[in-house]
């Protein structure tokens, strides 16, 4: 066994045992189940195809990502087929191949040359417009890439420059020459090829041309000029003169581009890095689609929280992200919360990331705008609401339903001994200052208004405070015993109480001003 | 007429039709809608936190007025959020310098002058235009205007209405040919704020409303606001119509060009007369 049979032999098992952990399809999903779409059929293969051919959706999110994924696309795709495999595909498929033939030589640079264009177009990219959502696998995959590109071009050059090369070669196709043959081919491919040799090498006219013949004859065959593999030829003429590489070089290069090749094929299965396949799959599966809904079903949910190529375009295009610049949890955006989503839906999230999760989930507006952008096709907005519901389901259901959970009096006892604070940074609050109060004469105006009190038959037990009785509290500085009442956090916000109070009492701002210090209060809690 | 056109997020996905008939009436009134990728206005995070909200709809009204333009939504939720937001920074030196800090960071100006304008006021303006442009009088077509609470209240603070005795949306109804109805709840809240918090008061509020609106004789309940007339959508009994959607009717735009369902029953029967 050789590192090339081990090396492939480990990657392959990495890839299938992480593939089928991946694809495992999370049975007894968390998710509720998803709605029947309408009815509505799969008529968009065609716009999926062009979706996955074009990169239409990259296109629409910008000219330069996609400008840069179409030339990582065009450049690696074909040295991946033709190349890496090139003993199971170009050979059978073009008679007389050789790997150091026109117009294989000089593709190979091209499509090495405008796959490294496009990943620093993609790197370029995500330095100035993602720095702050960049993670370490985005860097990773990026890096990946590059090195088995650059090992490649490096591979070639040094051993378009090995004198050892130089000599297996002629030991396998010219065995029969002697050491003249032998120096006057030497000093053909120094000056041709750019070969470089430890020993001093003649120049007199008779012995190139013997040299020129003979590489006719026994090398031409098979062998193209080094100049064709012009990016690797001008990597190798940059060596300072003089310099003749030590033979263990090139097994080196070759050593590391292969076994960053089988690195790449191991980690396909592990996090954005299984975009590639999962990517295309979705956008087939969605058929061209920008709404939500559809597909309806539980494989199509699975395959879309695969799908994530972390590109960050929901993330820079979201409409809560200034919540997220205030409040500052990254599960806000919908690039890091789909991967808390895909933590918490394996089971594996809790304790204060679960808490970001909910605080994302709750403060997401639901708009779709997510959904429309994803280059992947993301259904995102089903995502979103069926987790929200699931979330609910199980206890978590933001800061409202973590209120609700206990009765006004728990709460009171609670907070009690606690500092409450105001909201916000400015200060006193309205709900802390006399001044929001001076005016009351306990009226009853506001409760005598409120909708919420006027469908309850008994709003002491319904409602634990009728507004009149919270400005009261608050008159007195119980604000902790306010604030677990379900008046407040049942407020329906229609602003009757302090439009009809004759003594210009702010009641229902008073009543948001409490819900925020709650939250503020609960948020505190979760993180410490 | 140059508005920046603020949706708002429930119509994207929730409500289309409310954007499909905004659009359309709009486009027939000469009304121009400018685009821009405008953020949350920042109603839905204001249990959570001030800051959040005020700075979201801070944000917003700042590439208005980078647009130059003046803002318009269909929302009266937006609408009330976006007033709110004024007066609270007008109110506090130190939410203000925190906010301009904050857009200051994305290069915004503070928005000082941008106004902020709902639909129906826009409408209101421009009402012999509205009149004029109505080719298709909807007479006998009786309609309970629905107000919402935060465009409306507090007054002080929206400037959208009298508070006590609103007139704006009747004024405009009228508008299309259609008889508005005084009704017992018509300055009521909806409901929809307690959706997903409290259920059992939410559904009560509604029904109430539904109730009211029914007995006043009214064919349709018509709403200004997306988070209103999603709300209402749920119930039973009188239908409830978007006012865009009204409005394109007496405008002569087809049902379907208006997100409206061309066999609801109330359709059928303004059909016949």
């Amino acid at each position: 066994m050789d590192f090339f049979s081990i090396g492939l032999g480990l990657a392959c098992l990495s890839f299938v045992l992480g593939l089928a952990w991946r694809v495992h399809g999370r049975p007894g999903s968390r998710l509720p189940r998803p709605s029947a779409g309408h009815g509505r059929v799969n008529r968009g293969l065609a716009a999926g195809l062009a979706d996955i051919v074009l990169l239409r959706r990259t296109l629409r999110g910008g000219k330069l990502r996609w400008a840069g994924h179409t030339l990582l696309l065009l450049g690696f795709l074909p040295l991946l087929v033709l190349h890496a495999m090139d003993g199971i595909v170009t050979r059978p498929l073009f008679s007389g191949y050789e790997p150091t033939l026109e117009p294989w030589q000089s593709a190979r640079n091209i499509l090495g040359l405008a796959a490294l264009a496009g990943l620093g177009l993609l790197a370029w990219h995500r330095g100035r417009r993602l720095p702050s959502l960049s993670r370490f696998q985005d860097w990773a995959l990026l890096g990946l890439l590059a090195s088995i590109l650059l090992t490649g071009f490096l591979l070639e050059a040094a051993k378009m420059s090995s004198p050892a090369d130089f000599e297996r070669m002629v030991a396998d196709y010219f065995p029969e020459a002697d050491s003249e043959e032998f120096i006057a081919l030497q000093a053909h491919w120094a000056r041709e090829n750019g070969v470089r040799f430890e020993r001093f090498l003649p120049t007199a006219q008779e012995i190139l041309e013997q040299g020129r013949e003979l590489h006719e004859d026994r090398c031409a065959g098979c062998h193209a000029a080094t100049s064709t593999a012009f990016a690797s030829r001008a990597l190798a003429d940059a060596l300072p003169a003089g310099i003749v590489l030590p033979r263990t070089v090139p097994p080196i290069f070759w050593h590391l581009h292969v076994g960053l090749s089988f690195l790449a094929l191991a980690l396909l299965p592990w996090g954005k890095f299984l975009h590639p396949l999962a990517s295309p799959a979705n956008l087939l599966a969605r058929g061209g689609r920008r709404d939500s809904g559809f597909p309806a079903s539980a494989l199509g949910r699975n395959l879309a929280l695969e799908a994530c190529t972390r590109c960050g375009q929901c993330s820079l295009h979201c409409s809560v992200s200034p919540s997220r610049r205030v409040l500052g949890n990254a599960d806000i955006l919908p690039m890091d919360k789909l991967a808390d989503l895909r933590s918490w839906l394996d089971r594996s999230l809790d304790g204060a990331p679960l808490a970001d999760l909910v605080e994302g989930s709750h403060v997401c507006t639901e708009c779709l705008r997510c959904t429309q952008v994803c280059p992947a096709g993301i259904d995102l907005q089903d995502l979103w609401m069926s987790s929200k519901a699931a979330l609910s389901e199980e206890g978590r259901a933001g800061v409202d339903g973590e209120i609700r959970k206990r009765s006004a009096g728990e709460w009171a006892r609670e907070l009690g001994s606690r500092r409450l604070g105001g909201v916000g940074s400015s200060g006193p609050g309205l709900a802390d200052r006399a001044e929001s109060f001076w005016g009351c004469v306990q009226c009853t105006t506001c409760t005598g208004v409120c909708p919420v009190v006027a469908v309850s038959t008994d709003p002491q037990r319904d409602l634990d405070l009728t507004p009149q009785q919270i400005m009261n509290y608050l008159r007195m500085g119980l604000k902790a015993q306010t604030l677990g009442a379900r008046m407040v956090w049942s407020c329906t916000t229609c602003y009757k109480c302090q439009e009809h109070c004759p003594q210009g009492v702010p009641v229902a701002d008073i009543l948001y001003e409490l819900r925020q210090l709650g939250a503020g209060t609960l948020r505190h809690k979760g993180k410490p | 007429m140059r508005y920046a056109y603020f949706p708002g997020c429930k119509i994207a996905h929730h409500l289309p039709a409310h954007g499909m008939s905004v659009e359309a009436v709009c486009d027939r009134l000469g009304i121009g809608l400018v685009r821009e990728e405008f953020t949350c206005c920042g109603y839905p995070v204001r249990h959570e936190s001030q800051d959040a909200s005020v700075f979201s709809a801070l944000r917003s009204l700042a590439l208005a007025q980078r647009l130059g333009l003046d803002l318009m939504t269909p929302c009266k939720c937006c609408f009330g959020n976006f007033q709110h937001a004024r007066h609270q920074v007008s109110q506090d030196e130190n939410l203000k310098l925190r906010m301009k800090n904050l857009l200051d960071e994305e290069r915004l100006p503070f928005p000082e002058t941008v106004r902020v304008h709902h639909l129906l006021q826009v409408l209101d303006e421009s009402l012999d235009t509205v009149s004029k442009a109505v080719t298709r009088p909807l007479r006998n077509l009786r309609l309970a205007c629905h107000y919402g609470c935060h465009a409306l209240r507090p007054a002080a603070i929206t400037h959208f209405d009298d508070p006590l005795a609103p007139t704006v949306f009747e004024r405009v109804a009228a508008a299309t040919g259609a008889v508005p109805l005084p009704w017992e709840l018509r300055l009521e809240c909806c409901g929809y704020p307690l959706r997903g918090r409290d259920e059992s008061i939410s559904d009560l509020l509604m029904a109430k409303k539904l109730a009211s609106a029914q007995a006043s004789g009214a064919d349709v309940l018509v709403t200004a606001c997306t988070y209103c007339q999603l709300q209402f959508g749920r119930g039973g009994g009188i239908p409830s119509v978007l006012f865009p959607q009204i409005l394109g009717l007496a405008l002569g735009l087809s049902p379907e060009e208006l997100g409206l369902t061309p066999d609801a029953p109330w359709l059928c029967r303004l059909e016949k007369e």
